[in-house]
Formats: C-alpha cells, sequence, structure tokens
C-alpha cells in the first residue's frame, strides 16, 4: 500500500528539487550580470542580439502566419455563428480574452520553445559534449555569463516582441475577417476597444515574462545539465522541450485562476 | 619557496578508483615536467582536479598551495585565470573565430580596455604565429593553427603556471619544439619562465632536453622517473 504513495511521494519530491535547481540557475545566471567586466558585457550583448535574430526577426513570418490564420477563422465562424444570433458584439470578447489574452501568449510561447528552445538545448549541449564548457570554467569564465544569460535575455525580449506581432497581427486579421463577413469596419474597432481592459494588458506582459524565462533558462539548464556523451544531446533536447511545453501549459492554467 | 603545483596521493590509473595507486608529484617553479603514461593512465584528469573542475576521489592538488575545488565560486574562477590551461582537443569554441576564441578570456576574466585586449590578442598571435588564420573558425583551421590558436589563448594572461594536456600530438617535432619555447616564455637565472605540467602518451623527439624532469606513469599506477 506504502509502494504507491511513497514512489508518488519520491516523484513529488523530484520534481520540486529539480524546480529548486532550475530557479537557482536562473538567479545565478541573472547574478552573474552584475560581474561581467565591460568588455564581457559587449561580447554577450552580441550574443543577444544574435539570439533575439533568430528567436524573433526570424520567426515574425511565422507567427503572422499562425496568428493571421488562426484569428481569420476564429473571427469568420464567429461572425457568421453569432451574426444569426444577433450577439456580434461578443467578437470583441473573442479577440481580447481567447485570442489576444489566452493564445495568443501560449501560442507565442510554443512556437519559440519549439523553434528557439530545441536549439538552445541543442547548442548549449553540443557546447558540454565538445568541452567548450569545461573549456570556458577552467578559463575562469562563467559559462553562465557567456552561454546562459544572452540566451536568456534573448528569449524574454522575443517572446515580448513576437506577442505583441501576434497581437497586431490577430486583431488585423479578425479586422479582415469581419469585412469579409460584412461586418462594418468602425464597428469592429468599437466593438474590441471596448472589451479591451487594462487587465487584458498587463496579463498579456506577465505571461511574455513568464513564457520568456521559460522558454529561455529551461532549454539552457538541460542543455548544461548533459554530461560529455553526444547520444545525451537528442534526450536533453526533448526534456527540455517537453518541461518548456508543461511549463507554459501550466503557468498559463495560474493565470486564468489568479487573473 | 613552495611549488607552484603539488599533486598529492591522487589515484589516477583504474578508472580513478580509490584503491588505485596514488599519485605524488610537485612542479617546481621555473621548471617543464611531464607526466607520461597510456591513455588509460587516468593523466588526462589531473588537469581537472588541478583546476577543481571535478574533485579528485582521494588526496589533493594544489595550485599556488591553493585547493581551487574548496574555494567559493568567484574566488574559483579568479585563481583559475592564473592558471593557463590547454586542454586535450584544444577546446576551441567552435561558433567564434580563432582571433575571438584568443580574445575571449581576456574580454570576460579582465577589466582591461577594448583597444588593450586587441593589443594582447595581436602580441599573442604573432608570438604564436598564427595570424594569417585568425579569421577562420576552428572547424576550417588545420590541427597546427588550432593548437597554436590553443597555445595562444592558454597564454593570454601570461600565467605564471601553465597545464598542457597532450599538447604536440599530431603536430611536428619542429612545431612542438617552437610552442614548448613559446609555453617557457624564455629563460631566467632560475629555469623557465613559466612552471609548466606536460601530461600525453609522448614527448615529441627533440624536446626532453627542454624539459627538466619526465616521469612515466606505469600500468601498476607507479611514478617512474626517465632519465633526461
Amino acid at each position: 500500500m506504502s509502494d504507491p504513495i511513497s514512489r508518488l511521494g519520491g516523484s513529488t519530491a523530484r520534481r520540486l528539487s529539480r524546480l529548486g535547481a532550475l530557479a537557482r540557475f536562473g538567479f545565478g545566471a541573472l547574478r552573474s550580470l552584475g560581474t561581467l567586466p565591460a568588455a564581457g558585457r559587449a561580447v554577450a550583448l552580441r550574443v543577444t542580439l544574435n539570439q533575439i535574430r533568430f528567436t524573433a526577426a526570424d520567426a515574425v513570418g511565422l507567427v503572422v502566419l499562425l496568428s493571421g490564420i488562426l484569428s481569420f477563422l476564429v473571427i469568420s465562424q464567429a461572425v457568421r455563428e453569432l451574426g444569426q444570433l444577433g450577439a456580434t458584439d461578443f467578437i470583441g470578447t473573442l479577440i481580447v480574452v481567447a485570442i489576444v489574452r489566452e493564445l495568443g501568449p501560449l501560442i507565442t510561447a510554443l512556437t519559440v520553445a519549439g523553434r528557439s528552445g530545441t536549439a538552445i538545448a541543442a547548442e548549449l549541449a553540443t557546447n558540454r559534449v565538445l568541452g567548450e564548457v569545461r573549456a570556458l570554467e577552467a578559463m575562469g569564465i562563467d559559462p553562465r555569463q557567456y552561454l546562459v544569460l544572452p540566451r536568456f535575455v534573448g528569449s524574454l525580449v522575443s517572446v515580448f516582441v513576437l506577442l505583441v506581432v501576434f497581437d497586431l497581427v490577430a486583431v488585423g486579421a479578425g479586422f479582415a475577417a469581419a469585412r469579409f463577413n460584412g461586418m462594418v469596419a468602425g464597428r469592429y474597432f468599437e466593438i474590441v476597444l471596448q472589451s479591451l481592459a487594462l487587465k487584458d494588458v498587463w496579463l498579456t506582459v506577465a505571461k511574455a515574462v513568464t513564457f520568456g524565462l521559460i522558454v529561455g533558462l529551461v532549454p539552457a539548464y538541460f542543455g548544461l545539465a548533459v554530461r560529455g556523451a553526444p547520444t545525451e544531446i537528442p534526450v536533453a533536447t526533448s526534456r527540455a522541450t517537453v518541461t518548456s511545453i508543461v511549463g507554459i501549459f501550466l503557468c498559463s492554467a495560474l493565470f486564468v485562476v489568479i487573473a | 619557496m613552495t611549488a607552484p603545483l603539488a599533486i598529492e596521493g591522487v589515484p589516477i590509473g583504474g578508472g580513478g578508483r580509490r584503491d588505485a595507486v596514488p599519485l605524488t608529484v610537485t612542479v617546481p617553479a621555473h621548471q617543464a615536467v611531464a607526466l607520461l603514461g597510456d591513455e588509460d593512465s587516468g593523466l588526462g584528469r589531473l588537469g581537472g582536479y588541478a583546476l577543481g573542475l571535478e574533485p579528485p576521489p582521494a588526496g589533493h592538488v594544489t595550485v599556488f598551495d591553493t585547493i581551487i575545488a574548496d574555494l567559493p565560486e568567484r574566488e574559483r574562477l579568479a585563481v583559475r585565470r592564473r592558471v593557463g590551461y590547454l586542454p586535450a582537443g584544444e577546446g576551441l569554441l567552435q561558433n567564434l573565430s580563432l582571433r575571438d576564441n584568443v580574445a575571449l578570456p581576456l574580454r570576460f576574466g579582465s577589466e582591461a580596455s577594448p583597444r588593450e585586449i586587441e593589443g594582447r590578442v595581436n602580441v599573442m598571435l604573432v608570438a604564436a604565429r598564427v595570424t594569417a588564420a585568425a579569421g577562420l573558425r576552428p572547424a576550417q583551421a588545420t590541427e597546427e593553427e588550432r593548437r597554436r590558436a590553443a597555445f595562444a589563448r592558454a597564454l593570454a594572461f601570461d600565467p605564471a603556471l601553465l597545464i598542457l594536456e597532450q599538447p604536440f600530438d599530431g603536430l611536428t617535432a619542429r612545431t612542438s619544439a617552437e610552442l614548448l619555447e613559446l609555453a617557457r616564455g624564455g629563460e631566467t637565472a632560475e629555469g623557465a619562465r613559466r612552471t609548466i605540467l606536460i601530461t600525453g602518451h609522448e614527448l615529441p623527439p627533440g624536446l626532453h632536453h627542454r624539459v627538466e624532469r619526465v616521469f612515466r606513469v606505469t600500468r601498476a599506477g607507479a611514478l617512474e622517473l626517465e632519465a633526461v
């Protein structure tokens, strides 16, 4: 009888311990910023900008596509169905609550986790396997300063930027869908703005920061946790992606509960 | 004067088992000491033990009278900057040019200005005779160019102590001799300007007379002094 309970307890303890290790890893990375010399800051900034280019700039097309299609489909259907009931005013709520506040952050974070999180985990795991992380440590360089911090900040900025792009495109595609289904242009923006509250803005920002933290830290943590065998790279990448996705969904649910 | 590097009672053979024959050896100041052994001799772990990258199974390794692994993190990093380290396989970062690899420890480990760093990097690239290949990534460079860049990086802080792992593997005797002279950093009344520990399988012919002591780790794990 006690076996399943102790197994459950053991598994929960392991997960909590990993969460603690992840938090320590994140704080350590942030704290390392304080000891970064000026020349190192310039290098870290260059790596960060490179990370933003890959994570945000190169992903804009994908986010525009996903956001545009999603919003166009949802609003087209909604205008038709709600129009029959004379309840087209609910389109504003649909755009703001369902797409901008809930699906926007979720889909953006999942896109970045799938596209860049895997790349970060694989890259850092390869750094570890090739002995580059060991070489950095041996030279007296904190690997978190050169490898983790730029990717962490890059992911944070990228998720935020992509989320803004996602939301703008969603509203634009929603407008196109509404017009396509016969709604007057002024009416669409009127009901969208009526539905938008300050709470939606801070919730979206809070989600962007939280998901950016997850997408930046979790893959770096799993990538650097590799001990040295090349066979560990795909395992680390897979674990990083799954953990990021689970984390994003759990936090998304948590936001619904607290907001 | 105490030795800059002292290895005391560290079992290295038999996969680093605690019951392996413990190794005790000191590297006196201004001397180059070579420890040679087979692939499975465990000598490749000594650099990691000395720099506190991993703890030895028993015994201890002191660097400048300090056990690096026992220090708090920031101090550990600071002491490591006083030691030049050339790991087996060079450990160059693949996404950086050879020039940026040489500059990396200076950029992250010193408060020098970009101009000073650039100057120091140029000096090191010229000294290691790798200026022509400085813009190449490690994968684009030859083994000799990579090794020269790795030497330049290990010497970037002009360290008093150098730990070189398999530094001459795959190089010609002439290049090896040239790089050993670069590592020694000139001569003083006491001997070489730097203290050097070399680990590897063999020393190229012609280098023995420039290394003050050469030890060989036997299959049983014992240390034998070779005639130099």
